[in-house]
């Protein structure tokens, strides 16, 4: 393995079992109204095929890829771009964010204001990971948090190092070497 | 210093910012491209001041974010020279309890550079 990646700090079990307490206080909040979690591509993956399976009432799944700053992808554009948009009309739906790590809450707050903009009934987000204290930007609808973790980068469970090892069944801390 | 500007749509200040930094430039850069409204340096706070009157020690902190009213303090000294900013900070926070203030360390600029493939180098 890459010599950067170091020691479990969430096991799959642990993993497993707060994806499922989320996905009961979830399906306990939202019962009758059919919510749509919209996963963040890409590091939401893995939580979001999870989350959705442990929420057992309907629910949509739809998913947003924005143009991370100084990304590839960004393609020297100064304001942020959409990559891959929603498919569905969110307009009087109950949309449910799926984030992988809310840090700034910059990616989170553009897309609040960007849905809200569509008229949906309502705007909640639910994240694996928090370091709220790394929060830039405040009033952010986060209804559910998976882990409040400390200032270290992981990898694994969806979380990418150089685009390889998301397929990781546990969260591991990640080393700069 | 030389640093190339871009032309910001987020910038809510009257005159042109003066970046002191690359990080600086790199931040400003960011909030400009999650369409955050801010200002660079707009407020010096007065933390001492001699018995006459004149100002022994100020501080400005880099931006501030007008939505969150918050301010925003880079530094890209290693952790142990933070300590003279940290306090003041500290005393700003004594003599100005309503402030809101969060100090960005060089450990957040780096990974903000990892996230986002910044080149903090220069």
């Amino acid at each position: 393995m890459d010599p950067r990646i170091g020691d479990v700090y969430l096991s799959a079990e642990e993993l497993a079992a707060r994806v499922r307490e989320l996905g009961a206080e979830i399906a306990r909040d939202y019962a009758g109204r059919e919510p749509i979690l919209v996963g963040s591509l890409k590091s939401s993956l893995v939580f979001i095929a999870d989350l959705s399976r442990a929420i057992p009432i309907l629910h949509g799944l739809d998913f947003i890829e924005l143009a991370g700053y100084g990304s590839a992808q960004m393609g020297g554009h100064e304001q942020i771009r959409v990559l891959k948009d929603l498919d569905a009309d969110i307009r009087d739906r109950d949309v449910l964010v799926v984030e992988d790590v809310i840090d700034t809450g910059l990616t989170l707050n553009y897309l609040v204001r960007t849905f809200e903009l569509r008229m949906p009934r309502s705007v909640s987000a639910v994240t694996l990971l928090d370091r709220p204290y790394r929060r830039l930007v405040d009033d952010l609808p986060v209804r559910y948090v998976g882990f409040v973790v400390p200032d270290e980068l992981f990898v694994g469970y969806g979380f990418d190092l150089e685009e390889r090892w998301r397929q990781l069944p546990d969260l591991r801390l990640l080393h700069q070497v | 210093m030389g640093l190339e500007m871009p032309v910001f749509q987020a910038y809510r200040g009257a005159e042109p910012p003066r970046f002191a930094s690359q990080a600086e430039l790199e931040c400003a850069k960011v909030l400009d491209y999650y369409g955050v409204p801010w200002l660079y340096e707009p407020r010096t706070f007065v933390l001492e001041q001699s018995e006459d009157g004149r100002v022994t020690e100020a501080f400005a902190p880099d931006f501030y974010l007008p939505e969150q009213d918050l301010y925003v303090e880079l530094t890209v000294m290693k952790q142990s020279l933070v300590t003279r900013k940290n306090r003041k900070l500290r005393k700003l926070r004594e003599r100005y309890p309503d402030v809101k203030i969060k100090l960005f360390y060089k450990r957040d600029l780096e990974r903000l550079a990892q996230h986002f493939h910044l080149d903090l180098a220069s």
